[in-house]
């Protein structure tokens, strides 16, 4: 048993055309080849010189030679299993399965103000609860939903919030890396059974720091999967185009490929595209912009073609209320992911951009998702829904189909019952207070908080997981950090 | 047997199995089940659709189902409950039909099954009612309201027909009437004499409650 997700039924949407994907496949290679990456990191680089790379240790760069991109892309698993406290939570990434996981934020927001804070531990908690709940939920991403919280020291935040995690749902997650945390991460993964993947994360253009290769190296070493992403900005740290910031963004992951590969044959990994234009205004990502669904769709194309399994951005909305325009970025982004062919996309919880989160946004969003969801389940055609029989049998008026069984049968499975939307008439809309779909999702985090009980680690993991977190505190006071 | 027989009934119901509820209602009168205890088993049964239904957590389709499997059970039991010489406890009885013209039925059904699921005696004349019917039923039922529907403007004014025809008939102060349905308001409903109006099904039951007096 493994979480079910959903099933794309369809041809994915593509719209590279054969020759536009070879022209962005070969400026990739050519990238890699005569430009080359900076990897601040010598063991590494080490071990690229080692597999037919030229390094210039000066530089710290290397370059990769095609031979080599082809032999790591092809090493790469094209579907794998990924485990969880709960078996029946395990993912199975690859081929035509969509999994849904919530967008994390930096902060809370104020239910009355819309204006962000920083969450307190018992909101951190209880957002864990409801994304344990919420049926549309399948996994969870690193920093959620929140990036830590009051009273929690930087250095902290990530082991305290992967404990959080694994304390308050039995669900499948991933984390970030941050001065060496990863080593209490994989820890605790090792200490529960499970796996946890950690982000390689290049910093573009064409870079990756030490820290993060480093995290490399231990993922590898622990046998833990590992997701490759660059968080680039179009027109800053890549190109304007959405067919240049492509070639970069591939240029940088594909690397990232290759050294895992490198570090560890058959290495499972996800790549994810976390590419946003820039806010000519502000000069921060332009969350929710077309051109993220751009970049997305040709990422999900490309990322097919090499055969591994691929995440798309986040569906961060710019508006920084739960409004129309939140609803239409967020609609629009994770739609188009979704019909793209990606594997996994973060959707249920953000407000604006990475800064805020908020369980009330999550409940919401899970109805979005449930939407896309049933769309990409498809059509079933065959004798039973062609209903030939039953409609000679109602035939014209008088005759009808609410009445009969084939309709309490189907409509269920046919149509997305939303939990939260308003879909009331008029009449009924005024009689229950004119309430909207923010009003039924406060009033459901209520409920999901008076009923909903994660099941709890038991009592030695409890202890695993606390000595873990005294092991990491312990280490960053020696290191002056605590 | 009695306790077997009454939670059979109810399984059945809840399973909006017709055939189901159709046999235990006869095993109820075959092994002498109070017919007006098995009435109220499924009597709880409705109010937990009607009651779901107005919450919004049962559907369409479940209200339509759990209407017509009652239905099918109930004339079983009536008849025994006649035979017996019983008297239904009821919240009152409603005449109810959709206006000559008019062939919208979903409306009506769902007042005329959550006024079933509250506790009333209902007798549906259906759809495309003429005058005349609901007059010959007002006459045969003696009911304490008449309910009528019409979603169409067009068919709107079919109402103030019935209710003029029931003046003629010297019937209209014998029977409360109200009415519903897309096309109706308050200010038509004061237009053409009728005791009451309510926009929403579950709003249709407590005007029904409040009607009846009971």
């Amino acid at each position: 048993m493994a979480m079910k997700g959903f099933i794309r039924k369809f041809k994915p949407l593509e719209i590279l055309s054969e020759e536009q994907f070879q022209a962005i496949h070969k400026a990739t290679l050519d990238v890699l080849q005569n430009v080359g990456i900076r990897i601040e990191h010598k063991r590494a680089l080490q071990l690229l010189e080692k597999n037919d790379c030229q390094v210039d240790y000066t530089n710290m760069r290397a370059k990769f030679p095609p031979g080599l991109v082809e032999e790591c892309l092809q090493k790469c698993p094209s579907s794998f299993r990924v485990k969880a406290r709960d078996p029946q939570n395990d993912l199975i990434m690859g081929g035509n399965t969509i999994y849904f996981g919530p967008a994390p934020g930096k902060q809370t927001v104020n239910l009355d103000t819309w204006e962000p804070r920083e969450a307190t531990r018992k909101e951190a908690y209880e957002g864990l609860t409801i994304l344990d709940a919420l049926p549309n939920v399948h996994f969870l991403p690193s920093y959620t939903p929140y990036f830590g919280f009051e009273g929690l020291p930087p250095v902290m935040r990530i082991p305290e919030i992967c404990a959080a995690k694994l304390r308050n749902t039995t669900k499948w997650f991933f984390e970030g890396y941050s001065n060496d945390c990863e080593i209490f991460v994989i820890q605790m993964a090792q200490a529960l059974g499970i796996d946890i993947m950690e982000s390689v994360l290049a910093s573009p253009p064409l870079t990756f720091y030490g820290e993060t290769v480093e995290c490399a190296f231990r993922l590898a070493e622990a046998g833990m999967p590992g997701r490759v992403l660059p968080g680039a900005v179009c027109g800053a740290t890549a190109p304007a185009t959405i067919a240049g910031s492509t070639v970069t963004a591939n240029a940088e992951i594909i690397a990232g490929v290759v050294l895992l590969q490198l570090m560890r044959p058959g290495m499972r990994v996800e790549v994810k595209d976390f590419t946003f234009p820039q806010n000519m205004r502000t000069g921060s990502p332009a969350f929710a912009n077309i051109g993220v669904s751009l970049h997305g769709v040709l990422f999900a194309q490309i990322w097919r073609r090499y055969g591994i399994p691929s995440g798309m951005t986040t569906a961060y909305p710019s508006s920084k209320i739960p409004d129309f325009q939140c609803g239409y970025e967020k609609a629009i982004i994770a739609l188009m992911a979704a019909l793209s062919g990606v594997n996994l996309q973060l959707v249920q919880g953000a407000i604006h951009g990475e800064l805020t989160h908020h369980p009330v946004q999550a409940i919401i969003d899970d109805d979005l998702v449930g939407m896309i969801g049933r769309f990409l389940e498809g059509v079933e055609v065959n004798e039973e829904t062609l209903a030939l029989d039953l409609i000679a049998q109602v035939g014209p008026i008088p005759g009808e189909y609410l009445s009969k069984e084939h309709t309490r049968k189907w409509w269920r499975k046919e149509q997305f019952v939303p939990q939260v939307a308003d879909t009331w008439t008029y009449p009924e809309w005024i009689k229950r207070g004119k309430k909207s779909a923010v009003d039924y999702a406060k009033e459901k985090m209520d409920q999901i908080l008076a009923t909903h009980k994660p099941t709890p680690l038991t009592p030695n993991q409890e202890k695993d997981i606390e000595r873990i977190l005294e092991d990491a505190r312990t280490f960053y006071k020696e290191k002056g950090m605590l | 047997m009695s306790a077997e027989i009454l939670s059979n009934l109810k399984k059945a119901l809840r399973d909006y199995d017709q055939e189901g509820c159709i046999v235990w209602a006869q095993k109820a009168v075959a092994e002498g089940v109070d017919p007006l205890k098995a009435t109220e088993a499924l009597m709880e049964v409705m109010q937990e659709v009607g009651d779901g239904f107005t919450r919004g957590d049962f559907f369409l389709p479940d209200l339509i189902a759990a209407g017509s499997t009652m239905t099918a059970a109930t004339s079983i039991l009536n008849a025994e409950i006649k035979k017996r010489g019983l008297q239904r406890r009821s919240m009152g009885t409603v005449v109810i039909g959709t206006v000559f013209g008019d062939i919208h039925s979903i409306g009506k059904d769902m007042v005329g099954t959550l006024l079933a699921a509250a506790g009333f005696t209902v007798h549906d004349l259906g759809i495309d009612v003429k005058a005349e019917q609901f007059i010959t039923a007002v006459r045969q039922h003696q009911p304490d309201i008449l309910a009528m529907s019409a979603l169409l403007t067009t068919t709107a004014k079919e109402q103030k027909v019935v209710i003029e025809a029931l003046k003629k008939e010297g019937l209209r102060e014998k029977v409360k009437v109200m009415i519903g349905g897309g096309a109706i308001d308050q200010t038509f409903a004061n237009s053409i004499g009728a005791d009451g109006y309510a926009p929403t099904a579950p709003e249709g039951i407590v005007l029904a409650k409040s009607l009846s007096g009971k």
